[in-house]
């Protein structure tokens, strides 16, 4: 049994210590929002924040996750960033499909956690392990420039 | 005239003794526990039981179990095993530099596996090197450890490989070319590099030292990966386990040099990659390594590799040219790395990042650190390019640290250059591979 942290609530899994938390959080908790895309940590779908940070949940064995606290693409709205964020992500219209956009929008918010007013070069690097289909990504930048600059 | 010729005649002398010398050296090396001084004695007569044989919590299991016990010990099953293949029904390739060679199928099969063999034919091809047609074989298979090994440890684990299901897999030849494909030339190599003496314990030190050193240097042969080779392709014992080559892998110097081995590494820490395959800030076992680990250091008592650490932190040191010491901490910030290799940085943001940190200190999990890594230290960027090749991982049988292989996503230029980038960003000599080293590299 692990009870972990998530979106400010504690919840209980009774599964396996190697299940990773992407598995806890769709299957076994029903939070869907959060996506599997590639399951080798390659893609992004599946970033959530632990304690702030992007991390592929896919990779993540419950069992590592102790005491620190997740949040998920449901939680994000309640912090002032994360709903500029998800703001400037409808003003602009950045999702084609969305498959992706949960871990866009995860990896966005922790950059400007730590980087208010991000430049192109800081972008990339923090963007660049998250993968678009449909390629949003102009849009996607944009979204993070609007959302520095007030929303 | 007179004058002249007597310098000619103390020239040759000269060149006589030095030849004579670098003779002498090449072929006579010090046996693995010569370092350690001390009386050395027969088994039978050290006195107390405990060295040879399985641990004492498998003292009273079934022999077959004991058996499979010994054959892990000695890490059978990695090199008997293909890729993909039935468990010791050979067929592994190794790439030496004088061609390829195949290890052979040693199932219970009569006919293509060792299955007909008789226990004494069994026992002369692990302590000799000679095949059940008198034939000689290559030192690829390790005997000129495994002749430390017991007769009863030898018979155990034949016991338990005639207990697995028989596998009709014929052997396949090796591709050596003249004059490394005329065996009889292997029995000059025996004569002078196998000992051909089974392990004598040092009086003077404990049980637990001699059992760990039965279990490093007769079963688990570490030497032949971990100590360089002479001329000779013989353990050059006199470097004793300064780092040596395995199937394009770099097999790091585990000698007690502070800087250039494992002096640093607590006994907790080395317990710890011995048996799960990472110590967190040290890096994970990946390639042989990891194959030593999963197939046999994993399975191992907690006593055993206790005992195995207590004799490998003996080693005297050996520093080497090719480990410096490592670098420290690396920039959290993207933008502080190293400058001028933007392929590598964008490979790195794009596949890299997202698990192991612009810190490098890991993203999801403690194993994928990279800073404090020998890998990543290391100039030459062997095995990081080998990992990004290959990858690890990622099978039930390995649960534990797992990474893509990216041998199919990127061109040689790209892991080359994202190789660079690491070994900059995270290490602290930085490496210069180029595409046609990584070219290499995908064919071993």
């Amino acid at each position: 049994m692990f009870e972990i942290s998530i979106n400010g609530n504690r919840r209980q899994a009774q599964v396996d210590g190697d299940t990773p938390l992407l598995w806890v959080l769709r299957d076994v908790l029903g939070l869907t929002g959060t996506k599997f895309g590639c399951g080798i940590a390659q893609c992004g779908a599946c970033t959530v924040h632990v304690d702030g940070s992007p991390v592929r949940s896919c990779r993540l064995p419950v069992s590592a996750v102790g005491a620190r606290s997740i949040t998920t693409i449901e939680g994000i709205g309640a912090s002032p960033i994360g709903a500029k964020v998800q703001k400037a992500w409808l003003d602009l219209e950045v999702i084609q499909c969305g498959y992706c956009q949960s871990g866009q929008i995860m990896s966005a918010v922790a950059l400007l956690e730590g980087n208010s007013n991000p430049d192109d070069e800081a972008i990339d690097a923090a963007m660049s392990g998250n993968i678009c289909r449909c390629g949003t990504y102009v849009r996607i930048r944009e979204g993070i420039k609007r959302a520095a600059n007030g929303g | 005239m007179i004058g002249r010729y007597r310098n000619w005649l103390l020239l040759g002398g000269a060149a006589l003794i030095l030849a004579a010398v670098v003779a002498w050296r090449l072929l006579f090396l010090p046996d693995a526990l010569d370092f350690a001084g001390g009386t050395r004695v027969p088994l039978a007569d050290y006195g107390r039981s405990g060295i040879a044989g399985v641990p004492e919590e498998l003292a009273k299991a079934e022999p077959l179990a004991r058996g499979k016990y010994l054959a892990e010990a000695a890490d059978c099953a990695a090199c008997h095993t293909a890729k993909g293949g039935r468990p010791f029904s050979g067929g592994r390739p190794f790439k030496l530099p004088f061609g390829t060679i195949y290890t052979p199928n040693i199932t219970p099969d009569r006919e293509t596996g060792i299955g007909a063999w008789t226990d004494a034919e069994f026992l002369r091809a692990v302590h000799k090197g000679i095949g059940r047609n008198g034939q000689r074989l290559y030192p690829a298979f390790p005997y000129a450890s495994y002749t430390m090994l017991t007769d009863a440890d030898v018979i155990a684990i034949r016991r338990y490989l005639g207990s697995l299901a028989a596998v009709r897999q014929a052997n396949l030849p090796n591709t050596f070319a003249f004059p490394f494909n005329q065996r009889w030339l292997m029995a000059i190599w025996g004569a002078f590099f196998n000992s051909d003496r089974r392990f004598e314990p040092v009086r003077e030190r404990s049980v637990q030292w001699n059992r760990g050193a039965y279990l490093v240097e007769a079963a688990g042969h570490c030497g032949e990966c971990h100590t360089p080779r002479t001329l000779m392709q013989a353990m050059d014992t006199r470097r004793k386990f300064a780092g040596g080559q395995a199937e394009g892998w770099n097999a790091y110097n585990i000698s007690g040099d502070r800087l250039s081995g494992i002096g640093q590494w607590t006994d907790a820490e080395l317990t710890e990659y011995l048996a799960k395959g990472h110590a967190t800030g040290r890096g994970v076992a990946s390639g042989p390594m990891a194959e030593a680990v999963e197939l046999s250091t994993s399975r191992l008592t907690h006593s055993d590799i206790t005992a195995m650490v207590a004799y490998l932190r003996t080693i005297p040191p050996v520093r080497t040219k090719a480990s410096p010491a490592m670098a420290g901490p690396a920039p959290a910030a993207a933008s502080a790395g190293p400058s001028g290799n933007v392929p590598g940085k964008r490979i790195f943001e794009g596949a890299c990042a997202s698990c192991h940190a612009w810190s490098g200190r890991g993203a999801i999990t403690s194993d994928q650190q990279l800073t404090g890594n020998r890998a990543v230290n290391d100039g030459s960027a062997s095995n990081v390019a080998m990992m990004i090749l290959h990858g690890t991982g990622g099978t039930p049988e390995r649960p534990g640290a797992y990474m893509p292989s990216f041998a199919a996503a990127y061109s040689d230029t790209e892991i080359a250059d994202v190789a660079n980038y690491v070994t900059a960003r995270f290490g602290a000599k930085p490496s210069r591979i180029t595409a046609s080293d990584v070219k290499r590299m995908r064919e071993e």
